[in-house]
C-alpha cells in the first residue's frame, strides 16, 4: 500500500461517510416512526419517546399488507420470468445473429423504455374491465413484463456479448453436441447474466406504484406500493403514519438483502459491464 | 304487523328466487358481499353478523374492508362497478355518491315495498340523500352531523354566529383558535354547502343548475373572514377534521366544528392519561352549528353512510333485504353502541341509554332534522372538486375574485366537458 | 416512437444485407443458406419480446387516441359521443392543464439539473474510492432499489408537521412546510433527487469507467491537476455517455408519478401536480375516459417530442454507442 496522505484519507472519509449518511437516513427515519408509539407518533422527534411493535402487529393482523406482500411476490416473479425468458431468446438473437431488423427491436426497445406508463394506463383499464382482466394478476404481469423488456433486453445482450462464444465451438470440437456444448459451455457462463437481469426486473416490478394503483382495488391483485399508498388508518379521520412506516420497512428488506449480496452483478449489469466490482 | 307482513314478503320472495335457481353458492344461503369503509368499534361486522343470523338462511353477509376515507373508498368502488365486478352486492355509500351511482346504473333503486319499510320512522335528511329522482337508492345506516364544541373555561357563552364566534376567539388573550378543517378535500364543501344552506339558499338548484346569489356570496364571505382573523389555525389550509381535533385536544383552540367522532376520541385520550387532553374534556360544552344569520337557524352538514345494493351482485334480492336490515333499528343501535354513530331512525334518540352515553345526541337529531344534504347530481365529485379547488386554501375566499372563480369552476364542473 | 422505428426497418434491412455482403466475397442476389436460416432463427427469437411489446403499448395508445376523440365518462354511460377534438380544445384550453405541464417541465429540469452534479460526484466516489468502495455502492443502490412510494412517504413523513415530521420541529417552523408552494416543491426536489441520483451515478460510471487509466497518468506527469484533468480529458470522453444519461433521465422525469402523487396526498394538493397525476386523475378518479385519453395523448407527445429533440440534437449515433447498441 502505497503512503496515503492523511488529507486525501480525510477527505475519502468524508465523502463516503456523506454518502452513507444521506442514503441511509430516510430508511432510519422510516424504522424510527414505524417503532413509536402511536399516541406520540405525531410529536416530530427524530427517536421514538415510547418504542412499541404494534405498528408492525398490527399491519400483520390485517390482510390488506399480507394480501398485498403476496401479491407483489407473486406478480413480480412471474413477470420476472417471463420477461428475462422472452428477453433472453431476444438478446442471445441480437448478441449473436445477423439478421435484418436488429436496429428496429433495439430502437423499438428503447422507444419503450422512454414511454409514459400513464398514456398506457387509461386504455389498458378500458380494455381490462371489458375482457374482465381488472383486478387480476394477469392483468399487472403483462403491462409489468412489457415495460422490463427493453431493460432486461439490455442488460442480457450486454452480458451476452461477453461470453466467448468459440468456447462452444471448442467443445464441439472436442466431441459434443451443440445441445450439450450449449447446456455445458455457454449455460454456466450466461448463468450470472440471467441471474442479474432477473434481480434487475424483479426490483422493476416491485417497485411499481402506477400500474398497480390504477389496474386493481383489492387485495385480488393490489400490490403493496398500492396498498401502502392507501393504508386504512384506525378510523375515519385518523392519519395511518405508524402502519405506513412499519410497512415501508417491511417492505424494503428484500430490496437491501438484494443489494447487500447482490451489489457487484447489478452495478454489473447496469453499468453493462464496464464496472466489474 | 306491517313488519311481519313484510319480512314474510320478503322470505317469500327470496324462497320463490331461490327455487327459479341462479343461486351460485350451496343450497339456498347466497354470500352477501358487503364493501364498506371500517369502524375501529367494529361495528359494522357485528351488524353484518347479527343480519345474517336472523336471516334464516336466507343469506350469509362478508363484510370486506375498504380504505378509510371516502374519496380514497369511492375511487376503489367506482373503478370496480365500473367494471361490473360482481363481487361487489352491497356498497357502504357516502352520502354524496347516491346521485352519481344512480346515475351511471351501478345502483338499484330499492323496490317499493321494502324502500317503504326502509324509510318508517327515519328522518328526513338521512332519506333525502339516498333518494335520487324520486326513488329509494339507500337505506341510510347511519347519519352525522357537525357540532361546534367549545371550550367552557375560556368562553361561558359562544356566540351564535359565525362573525361572532370569530370574535369571540380572536379577543382570547391565548388559545383562541377556531378549529376548522380547510384542507383542499370534501370538508371544505360541507363547510361550504352547510355555509350556503344556513344562509338561506342551495347551490345547486337542480342537477345541472347552480346558484350565484346573496348566500352563496355570504357563505364566501365567512369563510374569508375566519382564514383572515387572528383566530384562524396557521395550518388551516392543511387540516382535515383529526388534525382539528388534536388542535382542540392539546388545549390550543376554544372553538372547533366538527362530526361527533372528536367526543369518544378526546375521551380515550384523556383515559390514556393525556393530562391536556382530560382538562379539555372536563371543559368540554357543544352547541348547534352556527348560524350565518343571527335570526335564522343554522342549517347543518349532514354526513353518514348510506347501503346501497349494486346492479351487478348475483343475489339482488337477498342483498335488498340485507341492506334493509343493516339500516334497521336494531343494527343501528349497534353503530351507536360501538362506534357512537349517530342514528337515523328518530325512536332510538328517545332511548335514555342513548342519551346517557352521548349526552349531545339531542342536538346530532335536531341536526339532522333541520340540516340540508349536499347537492344532489351525477357529477357530484366534479361540483365538489370546483369547491374545494377555488376555496382551499381558505384564504381564496378572502379575494376579490373569489366569486368569480368559483362560478366559473361551478360552471365547467356541471357542463358535459367535465372538469380538470 | 414506434412509427419512426419502423420506418427505419426497411432502411436498416438494406444496410445491414449490404454489410453482411460486404464481409465476404460479394453474393448479391442469393444468400447463404446458413445466412437465411440465422435470420429466420434471429427473428422467431426476437419475435416473442418484439410481440409483446408493440402490442401492449401500441394496442392501447392507439386505443388511447380513438378514446381521445369521444365524449366518454364512465358515470355518464348513455351520454358517449363522437365530438372530435373538442377534447384536446378544452384541455389546451385549460389553465389546469399549462400550470401542470410547467410544473413538469420545471421540475424535470430541476431535478435532472441535480441529479447529473451530484451523480456525478457519486459516480466519481463510486469509481475512485480509494477505500469503502464496496460500501458506497451498495448504501448508493439503496435508494435505487427501494420502492419509489416508500421512498416518497420516507420524505413527506419527515417534513409533514400534521403527520409528525422531524424537520419542522428540528427548523422551528410554526407552519407545515407541506402546506406551502415553496415547502412541498423543496421536499418532492429533494425526494426525487435522493431517490434517482444514484441511477444518474451509475449510467455515469459507465461511461467512466472506459476513461483510461493512462491517460490521467500521463497527464498527471504533464502537471495537469485534477480539476483540469476532470474537465480536458473525462468529460469529453464521457460525451456520449452522459448525454445519454440525460436523455433517459429526463424523460423518466417527465414522467414523474409516484413521489409528486404520494407527497401531494394522494392528488389533494395540487401545488405541484403533474401531467401524470392529472391524466391519472381524470382518468381513474372522475372516470372521464375521454378527456383522460386525451391528456394520456398529450402526455405522449410530448415525451415523444422531448425525445425527437435530444436524438436531433445528439445525434442517432451517439445515443446507439452509448448505449452499446452498434
Amino acid at each position: 500500500m502505497r503512503d496515503i496522505n492523511p488529507r486525501r484519507l480525510a477527505g475519502w472519509t468524508t465523502a463516503n461517510t456523506l454518502i452513507v449518511v444521506v442514503a441511509l437516513f430516510p430508511v432510519l427515519w422510516l424504522i424510527s416512526l414505524s417503532l413509536k408509539d402511536p399516541t406520540t407518533v405525531a410529536d416530530g422527534r427524530l427517536l421514538p419517546a415510547k418504542w412499541t411493535f404494534d405498528n408492525y402487529n398490527g399491519i400483520f393482523d390485517q390482510s390488506i399488507f399480507t394480501d398485498a406482500l403476496r401479491n407483489s411476490l407473486g406478480i413480480a416473479a412471474i413477470a420476472t420470468v417471463i420477461a428475462v425468458v422472452l428477453a433472453a431468446f431476444a438478446a442471445y438473437a441480437i448478441a449473436r445473429l445477423e439478421f435484418p431488423g436488429k436496429r428496429v427491436v433495439l430502437l423499438a426497445s428503447l422507444a419503450i423504455a422512454m414511454f409514459p406508463p400513464i398514456s398506457v394506463v387509461g386504455p389498458l383499464y378500458d380494455l381490462w374491465r371489458n375482457i374482465g382482466l381488472y383486478d387480476t394478476w394477469p392483468g399487472l404481469i403483462i403491462p409489468y413484463m412489457t415495460f422490463a423488456l427493453p431493460l432486461a433486453i439490455f442488460v442480457m445482450s450486454s452480458f451476452f456479448r461477453e461470453i466467448p462464444w468459440e468456447l462452444e465451438q471448442a467443445a464441439q470440437v472436442d466431441g459434443a453436441t451443440p445441445m450439450q456444448a450449449f447446456q455445458k459451455v455457454i449455460l454456466p457462463l450466461a448463468a450470472p447474466g440471467f441471474f442479474t437481469t432477473a434481480i434487475l426486473v424483479f426490483i422493476f416490478a416491485w417497485n411499481d406504484f402506477v400500474f398497480a394503483q390504477s389496474l386493481t382495488s383489492t387485495s385480488a391483485a393490489q400490490t403493496v406500493p398500492a396498498a401502502i399508498a392507501s393504508f386504512p388508518g384506525a378510523s375515519q379521520f385518523t392519519a395511518p403514519t405508524g402502519s405506513i412506516a412499519a410497512a415501508a420497512v417491511i417492505v424494503t428488506i428484500p430490496i437491501v438483502i438484494l443489494v447487500l449480496f447482490f451489489q457487484r452483478r447489478i452495478v454489473a449489469g447496469l453499468t453493462a459491464g464496464a464496472v466489474k466490482g | 304487523m306491517r313488519l311481519v307482513t313484510a319480512s314474510l314478503s320478503t322470505v317469500i320472495v327470496v324462497l320463490a328466487l331461490a327455487a327459479c335457481g341462479g343461486s351460485s353458492s350451496s343450497g339456498k344461503t347466497a354470500t352477501i358481499n358487503v364493501w364498506a369503509g371500517t369502524q375501529p368499534g367494529g361495528s359494522f361486522q357485528d351488524a353484518a353478523k347479527q343480519c345474517s343470523a336472523s336471516s334464516n338462511g336466507a343469506y350469509t353477509i362478508k363484510f370486506n374492508a375498504l380504505a378509510n376515507n371516502p374519496d380514497a373508498q369511492r375511487q376503489s368502488l367506482v373503478r370496480r362497478l365500473a367494471a361490473k365486478d360482481s363481487s361487489i352486492d352491497i356498497v357502504g355509500m357516502d352520502v354524496v355518491w347516491t346521485a352519481e351511482f344512480a346515475e351511471a346504473g351501478w345502483i338499484k333503486p330499492f323496490p317499493t315495498a321494502v324502500a317503504d319499510r326502509v324509510r318508517t320512522g327515519m328522518l328526513q335528511g338521512p332519506v333525502q340523500t339516498a333518494t335520487y329522482k324520486g326513488r329509494l337508492y339507500g337505506a341510510p345506516g347511519n347519519s352525522n352531523t357537525q357540532l361546534l364544541w367549545y371550550r367552557k373555561d375560556l368562553v361561558s357563552r359562544p356566540a351564535d354566529t359565525w362573525d361572532g364566534l370569530i370574535k369571540q376567539a380572536s379577543a382570547l388573550p391565548k388559545a383562541g383558535r377556531f378549529e376548522i378543517a380547510g384542507a383542499a378535500a370534501e370538508n371544505t364543501t360541507v363547510w361550504f354547502n352547510a355555509l350556503v344552506a344556513s344562509a338561506g339558499g342551495k347551490i345547486l338548484s337542480g342537477p345541472r343548475t347552480p346558484n350565484f346569489g346573496p348566500p352563496v356570496q355570504e357563505a364566501v364571505r365567512v369563510m374569508g373572514e375566519l382564514a383572515d382573523s387572528k383566530a384562524a389555525d396557521p395550518s388551516l389550509a392543511q387540516q382535515k377534521e383529526d388534525q382539528n381535533r388534536l388542535a382542540f385536544q392539546s388545549g390550543q383552540a376554544a372553538f372547533m366544528v366538527n362530526w361527533p367522532f372528536v367526543y369518544p376520541s378526546i375521551k380515550t385520550a384523556a383515559e390514556g392519561g393525556d393530562k391536556t387532553a382530560k382538562q379539555v374534556l372536563d371543559n368540554l360544552g357543544w352547541m348547534p352549528y352556527p348560524r350565518v344569520n343571527a335570526n335564522e337557524p343554522a342549517k347543518g352538514p349532514i354526513g353518514g353512510f348510506n347501503w346501497g345494493v349494486s346492479s351487478y351482485g348475483k343475489h339482488k334480492a337477498q342483498a335488498f333485504a340485507a341492506a334493509a336490515c343493516l339500516a334497521s333499528a336494531r343494527s343501528q343501535k349497534i353503530y351507536l353502541d360501538k362506534d357512537g354513530l349517530a342514528p337515523t331512525i328518530s325512536a332510538i334518540y328517545d332511548d335514555k341509554k342513548t342519551q346517557g352515553i352521548y349526552p349531545f345526541y339531542g342536538l346530532i337529531r335536531k341536526g339532522l332534522e333541520t340540516g340540508a344534504p349536499r347537492p344532489s347530481t351525477p357529477a357530484y365529485s366534479d361540483v365538489s372538486l370546483a369547491i374545494y379547488s377555488t376555496l382551499s386554501p381558505t384564504s381564496n375566499a378572502a379575494k376579490p375574485n373569489a366569486l368569480d372563480e368559483l362560478r366559473k369552476n361551478i360552471k365547467t364542473a356541471l357542463s358535459p366537458k367535465g372538469v380538470l | 416512437m414506434s412509427t419512426s422505428a419502423s420506418a427505419a426497418g426497411p432502411v436498416a434491412t438494406r444496410g445491414t444485407e449490404g454489410a453482411a455482403a460486404e464481409s465476404g466475397p460479394p453474393k448479391r442476389k442469393a444468400l447463404t443458406e446458413r445466412a437465411r436460416a440465422e435470420r429466420k432463427l434471429g427473428w422467431m427469437l426476437v419475435a416473442p419480446a418484439a410481440l409483446v411489446m408493440i402490442a401492449v403499448t401500441g394496442y392501447p395508445i392507439l386505443y388511447a387516441i380513438y378514446l381521445s376523440l369521444q365524449r366518454s365518462d364512465l358515470r355518464f354511460p348513455n351520454d358517449t359521443a363522437f365530438v372530435g377534438l373538442s377534447n384536446y380544445i378544452a384541455i389546451l384550453g385549460s389553465s389546469r392543464w399549462w400550470t401542470d405541464l410547467f410544473h413538469t417541465v420545471l421540475l424535470t429540469a430541476i431535478t435532472v439539473s441535480i441529479e447529473l452534479v451530484l451523480g456525478m460526484m457519486l459516480a466519481l466516489v463510486m469509481h475512485r474510492a480509494i477505500f469503502g468502495r464496496g460500501l458506497v455502492r451498495t448504501t448508493a443502490l439503496i435508494p435505487y432499489g427501494i420502492v419509489t412510494v416508500v421512498a416518497a412517504f420516507a420524505w413527506r413523513l419527515a417534513f409533514s408537521q400534521a403527520e409528525g415530521g422531524f424537520v419542522p420541529k428540528a427548523l422551528g417552523l410554526s407552519t407545515d412546510p407541506l402546506n406551502s408552494t415553496i415547502g412541498i416543491w423543496i421536499t418532492a426536489i429533494l425526494a426525487e433527487v435522493w431517490k434517482t441520483t444514484p441511477f444518474m451515478a451509475l449510467l455515469l460510471l459507465a461511461g467512466l469507467a472506459l476513461v483510461s487509466d493512462e491517460l490521467h497518468e500521463a497527464a498527471k506527469v504533464d502537471g495537469a491537476t485534477a480539476w483540469q484533468r476532470f474537465w480536458r480529458i473525462t468529460v469529453p470522453l464521457m460525451k456520449p455517455a452522459i448525454l445519454v444519461a440525460l436523455l433517459f433521465r429526463t424523460l423518466d422525469a417527465f414522467r414523474i408519478f409516484d413521489t409528486v402523487f404520494i407527497l401531494s396526498n394522494s392528488g389533494v394538493n395540487r401545488n405541484v401536480e403533474t401531467v401524470s397525476v392529472l391524466s391519472y386523475n381524470t382518468l381513474l378518479t372522475r372516470l372521464n375516459l375521454g378527456l383522460g385519453s386525451a391528456l394520456s395523448v398529450l402526455v405522449f407527445v410530448c415525451v415523444a417530442l422531448l425525445a425527437a429533440v435530444y436524438i436531433a440534437l445528439l445525434g442517432k449515433d451517439t445515443i446507439a454507442s452509448g448505449t452499446g447498441a452498434e
